[in-house]
């Protein structure tokens, strides 16, 4: 290696490091910092308080219900598109007629931005005139008008299945891939040995699709971390803080209640849990590893 | 028993026929071994007596039974591919127990059978690993255990040992001749292999674009193949085919009808100069118990492949005379026929 490769390497090295300190490890130090304090986000005297924002953490009703709505949020965010995703694949993956056509139509959502799906969907949610009550009306016969952003028991999961519905094209593409690489040979021996369809799902090509999940998983667990944009879009954590996550909570707290102490220090506790999952996860990853190199 | 009859099958993909009818009786217990140019049906056949091709029109019996329309499980039939299809996510126990556990038979009683087979085919220490930590020959005999531990009726081979190194090949060759003495099950197995299907096969069946050309045992279609496919199909290195007029063949006896004649490497021999046909040898390929001559004669448009000693001391260059044996030439007639009375 002579001197001007090491000069070049270093420079181009620097760039993306620079980038990345500037704007997630600086970032991520500062909420460090801040959540010892109680700087209100743009005072410029503030006063350190030790460990006061944790402690009042615990004692945050709202944190807590951020918290199982973060859960919530974070399984279905996983499970559903994960499963949708599977279960189209398996569905086009047999050479049905129109099969390409229903591919892009699934694959579609995907290319749209949080804040196109979100409009969409709370269009379809519309009370009066929206799609679904329009359909429930119809199919019904009876009347209905239920607002389903704006009441408690039906706001998260509302976001719920507009995220899903946007997610799963994504999964859908990557187990269809999955699928096409599974040995031909392998589900021939399925069939001399005697396979029931249903074994066959089970025994051969769900394990056979692991390095897809992996990939799928992977994928909503990073996308489901960042799912804020949609939420505040469609409902804004509300009403009365039923689909409030950690993100809302930290972000209303921050920049809506200006306790940016209080809201980095949840912000903390964000970042260790998504640690914690992501450790879980690459802990799963290498037993992966030993079957399927 | 398990008589397997193909009645006059047929199998077409779209337009194109791949399989020309096929007529082919094998015995219970016995050996058959295809063989045939590559695209010739070979795989096709042998799916259709799986089941895992549909059949165009004709029938497939076994045991006196139509299975034509049976499901592959059905049949009674095993199948080990060329590329082994092992599971790579189960065990090599869980690979050669899959068939068994879809039964849901007891825990115990698969386990029981799993290592008795194990234990035939040399994989007892093996059994819990997985399939990528294992050789190609390992990897085969699994794919052979998960076949046999069903007691099926027919087993299929398709090319098993084409993957593996010549050393593992003659090895393989050795067990699955072993394994047939032992479970005297009906095998049917293609190869491309000459020696494997020389020395495996009760009866050799030549496939030629979608049709039998010929089926019998080893000898018989070495010493008295029915046509000129056949007789240049089976032997390493092939047999020469000469026009009737040339030197080498000056002083025979050419049956009517004659259009071509065939002498293997090993029936012909060098002789005093003046004595057969003069040649050079253009090419020398030494195997070590034998030598294999390539001779350029002055009236032949290919050269002529003779077999000789492993210590011949025959150089390139150097200036041959040969003659064939007359007794061992074949003669063909304008279809290809091989004319009767080629051999007393
Ligand atoms: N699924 C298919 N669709 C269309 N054509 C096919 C299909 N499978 C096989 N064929 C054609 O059928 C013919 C016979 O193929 P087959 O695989 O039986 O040959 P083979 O004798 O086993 O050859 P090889 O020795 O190379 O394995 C070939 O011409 C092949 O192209
Ligand atoms: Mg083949």
């Amino acid at each position: 290696m002579n001197r001007q490769n090491r000069i070049w390497r270093t420079a181009l090295l620097a760039a993306p490091l620079a980038v990345f300190g500037l704007f997630v490890v600086w970032p991520l130090m500062s909420s460090f910092y801040y959540s010892f304090t109680n700087w209100n986000g743009f005072n410029p005297n503030y006063d350190f308080v030790g460990f006061a924002n944790f402690g009042k953490i615990v004692t945050d009703r709202l944190f807590l219900n951020a918290t199982i709505n973060t859960a919530i949020w974070m399984v279905a965010a996983i499970v559903l598109p994960t499963a949708l995703g599977l279960g189209l694949a398996l569905l086009l993956d047999r050479k049905l007629p129109g099969a390409r056509f229903f591919k892009s139509v699934f694959y579609l959502p995907i290319c749209l931005s949080a804040v196109i799906v979100g409009q969409i969907w709370i269009w379809i949610y519309q009370p009066d005139w929206g799609l679904l009550n329009t359909v429930l009306r119809h199919v019904t016969g009876a009347e209905h008008n239920w607002a389903w952003l704006a009441r408690p028991n039906t706001a998260l999961w509302s976001v719920i299945v507009a995220w899903s519905w946007q997610q799963t094209g994504l999964s859908m593409v990557i187990y269809l891939a999955g699928l096409t690489g599974i040995p031909g040979d392998l589900l021939e021996v399925c069939e001399i040995e005697g396979a029931s369809p249903w074994q066959r799902l089970r025994r051969v090509v769900l394990p056979l699709l692991t390095p897809s999940t992996v990939v799928v998983v992977a994928l909503s667990v990073i996308n489901s971390l960042k799912g804020f944009d949609i939420l505040y879009i469609m409902t804004g954590g509300g009403p009365f803080n039923s689909s409030d996550t950690l993100a809302m909570h930290m972000y209303n707290e921050s920049f809506a209640k200006f306790r940016m102490g209080y809201g980095s220090a949840i912000s903390v506790v964000l970042f260790l849990i998504a640690m914690v999952v992501i450790g879980l996860y690459f802990r799963q990853l290498r037993k992966v590893d030993r079957i399927y190199g | 028993m398990a008589e397997l009859t193909l009645d006059r099958l047929r199998k077409s993909f779209g337009s194109q026929e791949v399989i020309k009818g096929l007529d082919l009786t094998i015995a219970d217990g016995e050996f058959v071994v295809f063989v045939g140019p590559s695209g010739c049906g070979k795989s096709t056949t042998l799916r259709m007596i799986a089941g895992l091709e549909d059949v165009t029109s004709g029938a497939v019996r076994l045991a006196g039974q139509d299975v034509t329309r049976t499901r592959p499980a059905g049949r009674g039939i095993a199948m080990v591919f060329q590329s082994y299809a092992l599971f790579p996510h189960l065990s090599v126990a869980d690979n050669i127990g899959f068939g068994l556990s879809l039964q849901r038979l007891p825990r115990a009683e698969i386990a029981a059978r799993v290592r008795a087979v194990a234990e035939t085919l040399q994989l007892g220490p093996l059994l819990e690993r997985f399939p990528r930590e294992l050789s190609g020959g390992q990897r085969q005999r699994v794919a052979i255990g998960r076949s046999i531990i069903r007691d099926p009726r027919v087993f299929l081979f398709d090319e098993p040992l084409s993957n593996l190194d010549a050393a593992l090949r003659v090895q393989m060759r050795l067990e699955i001749a072993r394994l047939h003495r032992r479970l005297r099950a009906t095998m049917i197995y293609v190869t491309h292999d000459q020696v494997e299907a020389m020395t495996l096969a009760d009866r050799i069946v030549v496939f030629n674009e979608g049709r039998i050309e010929q089926v019998g045992s080893p000898m018989a279609l070495y010493e008295r193949p029915a046509n000129r496919f056949v007789a240049g199909f089976i032997g390493a290195p092939a047999m020469n085919f000469l026009a009737p007029g040339c030197a080498l063949l000056a002083g025979l006896a050419v049956p009517a009808g004659a259009r071509e004649a065939g002498i293997r490497p090993e029936h012909l021999a060098l002789v005093a100069p003046g004595d057969g046909a003069g040649g050079s040898v253009e090419l020398i390929e030494r195997l070590g118990p034998e030598t294999f001559a390539h001779l350029r004669l002055p009236d032949l448009p290919d050269t002529v492949t003779l077999r000789l000693p492993g210590d011949s001391g025959v150089e390139p260059g150097t200036a041959v005379a040969l003659r064939a044996l007359p007794d061992r030439v074949q003669w063909f007639d304008a279809a290809g026929r091989a004319l009767a009375a080629t051999r007393g």
